[in-house]
């Protein structure tokens, strides 16, 4: 069977085959350093002197406002489409959306509420 | 207005969530919650009811939703089931969450929302609506696992769940992409008419991913790491809500894929199809959870690797419906319902033994509990009976309707080895007793005291009296569950 | 115009690049982006389909061309900002508690 598909299958089986290959091969051959330096690890090994983790922590209220902030970003993507047709839909579209952008709004008080957009 | 009627138990639990959530921010006291979040679950599974009895097939504009909400009997039965298993678990969180004072009312809009989530996943024909109502169900568990805030293990259990539980819909969602390339469809009898007349490797490489993602959300062999983890980790009612709810979501979205995408008799056979898959799974499953479960030595962590176990054998009438689509169907329905008020009432059993921040959580905890709390440990053994499959039981119907059905299909071997596994399972079910009735607990050794609470309570007595209805006379219910299982043979 | 079997390649691609990701990398924000390519391959693969569907139907005068395909990537969008949020979250609790992003540092449940 000369399917097109067929091509697809064999890159899926190869593709993985190659990827856990290099991870694997890696694993085998790399070099183990004989001493541990400890300018091995660093970022730069001449000029700036790196201060601090790199892990630092910003403040919780940037990650509440942000994933707030997404959520009710992504009710564009769906208003966006809806505005395209809207005009076929007729008026059982508008009231479709209506019942949609209410419901976000539910979830836009509740977030109001609880203070997840309060800046403390 | 028919169609409102025929969508009703998805509306009850909808507006109910919703109104419960601007409750649960507006109001000043936070009381009450769990009984508004029971009440508006069992008002769901009562309307569901009512939409049986009425008959929903003299609505026949619910079959203008379809293929997005397939508003039949099977979603009906499914609408019941998932309720009436979200509310135990909203009436254990009321008693719950108070004694280990992380009482906030989130919990339970999250039960409802997730309960939800399942039941548009049980009701969806298309996979759009479907990958929503798994989402929404997934989301909800996955933030309830996470509850307990300033728990390590918690977090952990929580982490697990939701890596790898998005992992299994990001490879679900491939699958049905691929599966949308070779049929060009995304509603199940689509895929499935196309499926029937031409096998292309693409379709094969999407079935298998479908399988795959749906083999991790009911936690099969070996797709199975991250439940005990979670069970463990999870406050004890969002683990009987993830043991119950989503279990049987995840069943209904199994069937329905097997019975509607893939029910042509060219995907049903054996040679060609996809029982040798699934019956290699329900043996994975049912041996290896029943292995380890015996080797627990935290009563909560061994009743998760039961309900893995349990998955096992509803697997085994899975595979039945190769052969007899309602007959099996009904039993796996039968099986889950079986499962559902038996595995709600032992974590019950098992959060009515802790109180004021300690919670009973191994054998040691429990020895000595028939003479010191009789009632409680009564409670206990009926449900463990009942997971064990001991008569007169619902447990024991659950079973036998499973086996009986791979008798009938021809799988006798599977069917032993389901006996085989169900008499391994009896081990450590019987441990729990032995510890409850033959052992005392050391001397000078801390002992959790039982709760007191009307919503635990409440939770048992509904349970038992389910556990014990099925059990003496299981046949109306087998009855509603052929009715419901009929769409496979349409 | 290219043919769908690229789109498909380069999404299988994806897939495999997420899935591999996401077993082999044990900090957890990178198994988050892991999972995220995965749904992008889908999503990429979805809206592919659609349009070698819609053209063929185009060719062929077919009644009733559908943008399901499109509509599902939507969808997919939606869920996937949902679940990142969740995530994130849990990853923020895991982090305040044990001072680690690391997968394998999880370790307090075990048999």
């Amino acid at each position: 069977m000369q399917s097109p598909w067929l091509s697809v299958l064999s890159f899926l089986v190869v593709s993985t085959l190659v990827g856990l290959g290099m991870i694997g091969a890696g694993r085998v051959l790399r070099v183990r350093a004989r001493h541990d330096s400890p300018l091995k690890v660093r970022p730069y090994e001449c000029g700036e002197e790196p201060t601090g983790p790199a892990w630092m922590q910003f403040h919780p209220r940037y990650y509440l406002v942000a994933l707030v902030f997404v959520l009710f970003d992504v009710e564009a993507v769906f208003l966006l489409p809806w505005g395209v047709v809207q005009r076929e839909l007729g008026p059982a579209g508008v009231g479709a959306a209506l019942v949609f952008v209410a419901v976000l709004m539910l979830g836009w008080l509740y977030a109001v509420r609880k203070e997840a957009l309060k800046w403390q | 207005m028919n169609i409102a009627l025929a969508l009703s138990p998805l509306l009850v639990v909808a507006l109910g969530a919703l109104l419960l959530m601007l409750a649960e921010a507006f109001s000043p006291r936070q009381g009450g919650l769990a009984l508004g979040a029971a009440t508006v679950l069992f008002v769901g599974a009562a309307v569901a009811g009512g939409v049986w009895m009425y008959g929903i097939e003299r609505l026949p504009e619910a079959a203008s939703l379809a293929p997005w909400l397939l508003l039949d009997r099977f979603g009906l039965f499914f609408d019941m089931l998932l309720c009436l298993g979200g509310g135990l678990a909203a009436l254990l969180a009321g008693g719950y969450l108070v004694e280990h004072g992380i009482e906030r009312g989130e919990f339970y809009v999250l039960i409802l929302f997730a309960t939800l989530g399942a039941m548009i996943l049980a009701s969806s024909g298309d996979a759009v609506t479907l990958f929503l109502g798994l989402e929404t169900m997934s989301l909800g568990a996955y933030a309830m696992t996470a509850f307990r805030r300033a728990s390590p293990r918690a977090a952990e259990g929580a982490l697990k769940y939701f890596l790898l539980g998005s992992f299994a819909a990001a490879i679900l969602i491939y699958g049905f992409a691929l599966l949308y390339g070779a049929t060009g469809h995304t509603d199940l009898a689509g895929i499935g008419a196309t499926a029937a007349t031409a096998r292309t490797p693409l379709l094969v490489v999407g079935a298998v991913l479908v399988i795959v993602g749906v083999a991790f959300k009911v936690s099969a062999v070996p797709f199975h790491a991250w439940t005990p983890d979670a069970y463990e980790g999870a406050p004890t009612p969002a683990t009987t809500f993830m043991a119950v709810a989503v279990k049987a979501g995840a069943f209904a979205l199994l069937l329905r894929v097997l019975l509607i995408a893939l029910g042509d008799a060219s995907w049903t056979s054996w040679a060609a199809g996809w029982p040798p898959v699934v019956a290699t799974l329900a043996v994975l499953t049912m041996t290896v959870a029943n292995l380890i479960a015996g080797r627990q030595e935290s009563v909560k962590r061994m009743l998760a690797y039961s309900s893995i176990a349990h998955a096992g054998y509803a697997l085994v009438g899975v595979t039945a419906l190769m052969r007899d689509p309602t007959q099996a169907g009904a039993s796996v329905l039968f099986y889950l319902l079986s499962y559902t008020v038996s595995t709600a009432g032992a974590f019950g059993a098992l959060i009515l033994c802790g109180s004021h921040g300690r919670e009973a959580v191994s054998y040691e905890d429990l020895s000595g509990l028939g003479r010191r709390h009789p009632a409680a440990a009564l409670a206990f053994s009926l449900f463990l009976l009942s997971l064990a499959g001991i008569p007169p039981t619902a447990g024991f119907f659950g079973k036998w309707f499973v086996f009986k059905a791979a008798i009938d299909g021809g799988l006798y071997w599977l069917a032993i080895l389901g006996f085989v596994n169900s008499v391994i399972g009896a081990y450590y079910y019987l441990r729990v007793m032995v510890y409850m009735y033959m052992r005392e607990p050391a001397a000078g050794a801390p002992v959790a005291l039982p709760m007191r609470s009307g919503y635990v309570t409440a939770a048992l007595l509904v349970s038992a009296l389910f556990v014990l209805a099925l059990g003496l006379v299981p046949t109306r219910a087998i009855e509603v569950a052929v009715r419901a299982a009929t769409l496979g043979a349409g | 115009m290219i043919p769908v079997e690229h789109y498909v390649l380069l999404s299988s691609l994806l897939f495999v690049i997420g899935s591999v990701g996401f077993l082999v990398r044990r900090n957890v924000l990178v198994t988050l982006m892991s999972i995220e390519v995965m749904l992008n391959a889908a999503n990429l693969a979805l809206v592919a389909f659609n349009r070698s569907r819609l053209r063929h139907a185009v060719e062929q005068a077919a009644p009733g061309p559908s943008h399901t395909g499109q509509v599902f990537a939507f969808f997919v969008i939606a869920a996937e900002a949902a679940e990142v949020a969740v995530g994130l979250a849990i990853v923020l609790s895991l982090y305040r508690l044990r001072r680690t992003v690391r997968s394998d540092e999880a370790d307090l449940l075990k048999n």
